[in-house]
């Protein structure tokens, strides 16, 4: 056992990682968060030699679909090393204990750290039937998080779920689900959005705070600047079809196969902001637009709610229910004050009333 | 169809120079005058910031080639080559996939990445002793 | 209230409350104007030539001999900025999109780039029409507040959908919700200001034309 050398090289070093590989890794984390390369030495150095790295991962109301994007079991990145490695003290889906074995080594966790561990979640909080949607061990989400955020430094709201509320928070929220915010108000929390996010988002999250102690900069809704400054329409490769008007109107025609911009076939890349176009998915392959399909907006809150995935922008969002009726209610209306109109018109006549300069300025 | 038999075709400003890479010169100078004057080191990000292809090529051909050019095998390939001018060092870093995944120019004496690491020796060591004990 | 919920807020509920309101108010004038009906006229009609409802339809399109050097801006401002209207509103293609999810038709678009030389032109004359407005002080004696009001109805959705698409002035997501509410501004109070000329001014022509054709007068 090395002695300069924490957790982190030691568990990296096991899976076959090199040092150089996870310094490579390191500066093209900088530069992917926009920071100066001296802070990809300073992330190799602090999470080389991170002595207790102490994270607490707790899954609420999820799919898990953020822990798979993370951690992709099936193919093992650095990031999901760096997970592994990093989660050891808490980790319900990946760790190997479970049942009461697991609920002390949480309580170990919690107890050795206060303070000063980085807890992430993912899912939402459902607060319907005093919580009892979703429960871990008989405790109601809403007490879990409630206990275990008092000792956390900071809190990472892992996926759109945690952040906003997600899909279960969908018209109707039949859980009463919310968000992390929504619950816990008296410490620092980042929002990590996205259905799921991009692996890559929540490694910059954690290297920043295991490099510089702090969270990085957020947006007004919570999340890293670094990867949620622009919008997907920003970014697009497929911009320049959209100045020129040139857009697919149905899946496979013509102006898809020639790449053209996605807008009529429901594209939300104007209004979401994530790291999608620039960062790509699966290693930099692809991503949704590139693969000819529409942005769904996922990293914004609410996306579920915001109008069908295939409506343009332009569409509305929601039937228009009651302009039938206004219509006819119009015409209605309209018909009976014709008939008054006509009947004072016969009333004035008969009367052999004139008429005056008065009556044409009304 | 597979990808690259849809053929997209955008408007870009890649052809010109955009006046940055005369800036990142500049920087690479500078950086060069303070390793051999006081042994700082520096590196320089080239995502950082708007390189267009024709700046790219531009710094390229300044800069020119050195003596040594090394491949690295670190979870992706990575390229290490020493420019005409030493001291100055190009690094291209890539992915598992192939991504292009960072571009560095680095000021040092031999880029940090390639001298291998005391703790990295000492284990080294370890095991090339216990090698030889079993023979 | 986030930004995207206000954006949702505007292409659903709001939407559907602004064209409910626009209907109905477009109903209740039409059959309140039409439904008075015309005083009959026993004379004998008579038939001169370029004297009828349709000769005043077309002729009125045209200003009236010397109109156009006392007022050229009231005229020619006035083409450019109703055609610059119709092309924006009618042959932009997410606007389409937008009347296809009405009424499920759709028709070919212009390039945007093309769309959007046409906007910068049509708030020009917009401007300069208000400038005029402004200046002239016959005018500025006429004005009501209903003229600048409906003045700024029509104006603001060129100007913010013109930011929305250049992504100026507020974030994209709360630019577009700005623009798509002004267009529903525009909607609800059309029907109950002088806008309505949008439905009326061809048969107020006509009528005007068919009255004194009868009286052998081309108006």
């Amino acid at each position: 056992m090395r002695h300069e050398d924490g957790i982190l090289m030691a568990g990296l070093a096991q899976h076959g990682v090199s040092r150089r590989s996870f310094m490579k890794f390191c500066a093209t984390l900088a530069s992917v968060m926009a920071l100066p390369p001296a802070a990809g030495l300073a992330m190799a150095e602090a999470m080389a030699s991170a002595r207790r790295p102490s994270v607490i991962w707790l899954p609420f109301q999820e799919c898990t679909g953020c822990t798979e994007s993370i951690t992709r079991s099936h193919s093992p990145t650095i990031e999901s090393l760096i997970f592994n490695v990093i989660s050891l003290d808490y980790q319900e889906t990946l760790m190997a204990a479970a049942g009461h074995q697991a609920e002390e080594a949480l309580q170990q966790a919690i107890k050795d750290n206060f303070g000063k561990y980085l807890l992430i979640v993912d899912g939402s909080i459902p607060l319907g039937m005093d919580g009892a949607y979703s429960t871990i061990g008989g405790r109601s989400n809403l007490e879990i998080l409630k206990e275990v955020a008092k000792g956390a430094a900071a809190i990472v709201a892992m996926g759109s779920c945690a952040a906003y509320g997600g899909i279960p928070k969908a018209n109707p929220n039949p859980t009463g689900a919310v968000s992390v915010a929504d619950v816990i108000k008296d410490k620092p929390i980042v929002n990590v959005p996205g259905c799921p996010p991009i692996p890559v988002v929540m490694t910059g999250v954690l290297a920043h705070y295991l490099t510089f102690g702090s969270l990085p900069e957020l947006d007004k809704l919570g999340r890293p600047k670094a990867f949620y400054g622009e919008t997907i329409h920003d970014r697009c490769y497929r911009r320049s079809f959209y100045d020129q008007g040139k857009f697919a109107k149905t899946f496979d025609d013509e102006g898809a196969r020639n790449g053209w911009c996605l807008f009529e076939l429901g594209c939300k890349g104007p209004v979401t902001y994530n790291a999608c176009a620039t960062t790509k998915w699966n290693g930099g392959t692809s991503w949704p637009v590139e693969s000819g399909h529409g942005c769904l907006g996922c990293s914004e809150p609410d996306f579920w709610d915001a109008g069908s995935f295939y409506k343009a922008l332009s569409m509305p969002a929601t039937p228009l229910k009651t302009v039938g009726v206004a219509a006819a209610a119009g015409a209605a209306v309209g018909v009976a004050i014709s008939f008054a109109n006509r009947a004072k018109k016969s009333a004035a006549k008969a009367a052999h009333e004139t008429t005056t300069l008065p009556d044409l300025e009304k | 169809m597979a990808l690259e038999d849809i053929s997209v075709v955008t408007a870009s400003g890649s052809d010109q120079l955009t006046g940055n890479a005369t800036a990142v010169l500049h920087e690479v100078a500078e950086m060069l005058v303070a390793l051999a004057e006081r042994g700082e080191s520096g590196i320089i990000d080239l995502g950082g910031m708007p390189l267009s292809g024709a700046d790219k090529d531009w710094l390229t051909a300044r800069l020119g080639r050195g003596e040594i050019e090394m491949s690295l095998d670190l979870d992706g390939t990575s390229e290490v080559r020493e420019t005409a001018f030493h001291g100055v060092w190009w690094l291209v870093h890539r992915n598992g996939k192939g991504v292009l995944t960072g571009e560095f120019i680095e000021v040092n004496r031999v880029p940090g990445l390639v001298p291998a690491h005391p703790e990295d020796i000492r284990e080294a060591a370890e095991k090339l002793g216990f090698l030889i004990n079993d023979l | 209230m986030n930004e995207l919920q206000f954006l949702t807020w505007v292409r659903g509920p709001g939407l559907n409350l602004a064209i409910s309101i626009f209907l109905l108010g477009v109903f209740v004038r039409l059959f309140e104007i039409y439904s008075l009906g015309r005083k009959k006229d026993l004379s004998e009609p008579r038939n001169v030539g370029g004297a009828s409802g349709i000769n005043t339809v077309f002729r009125r399109s045209l200003p009236a001999e010397g109109m156009l050097k006392k007022s050229p801006i009231s005229y020619i401002g006035g083409y450019i900025f109703h055609i610059g209207l119709a092309i924006i509103v009618f042959l932009f293609v997410p606007h389409i999109k937008f009347f296809q999810g009405l009424l499920g038709i759709s028709w070919p678009g212009l390039p945007s780039q093309l769309v959007e030389f046409v906007t910068i032109v049509t708030i020009v004359t917009m401007l300069v029409i208000l400038l005029d407005r402004i200046t002239n002080p016959v005018k500025r004696y006429l004005s009501t507040f209903q003229d600048w009001f409906t003045w700024a109805l029509t104006f603001l959705p060129v100007l913010t959908g013109w930011l929305a698409v250049r992504h100026l002035l507020l974030p994209y997501t709360t630019m577009l919700a700005v623009h798509i509410l002004m267009v529903e501004l525009l909607l609800v109070f059309l029907p109950f200001t002088k806008l309505f000329h949008a439905f009326t001014v061809f048969g107020s022509r006509w009528f005007n034309g068919t009255v004194n054709g009868h009286k052998g007068v081309a108006v």
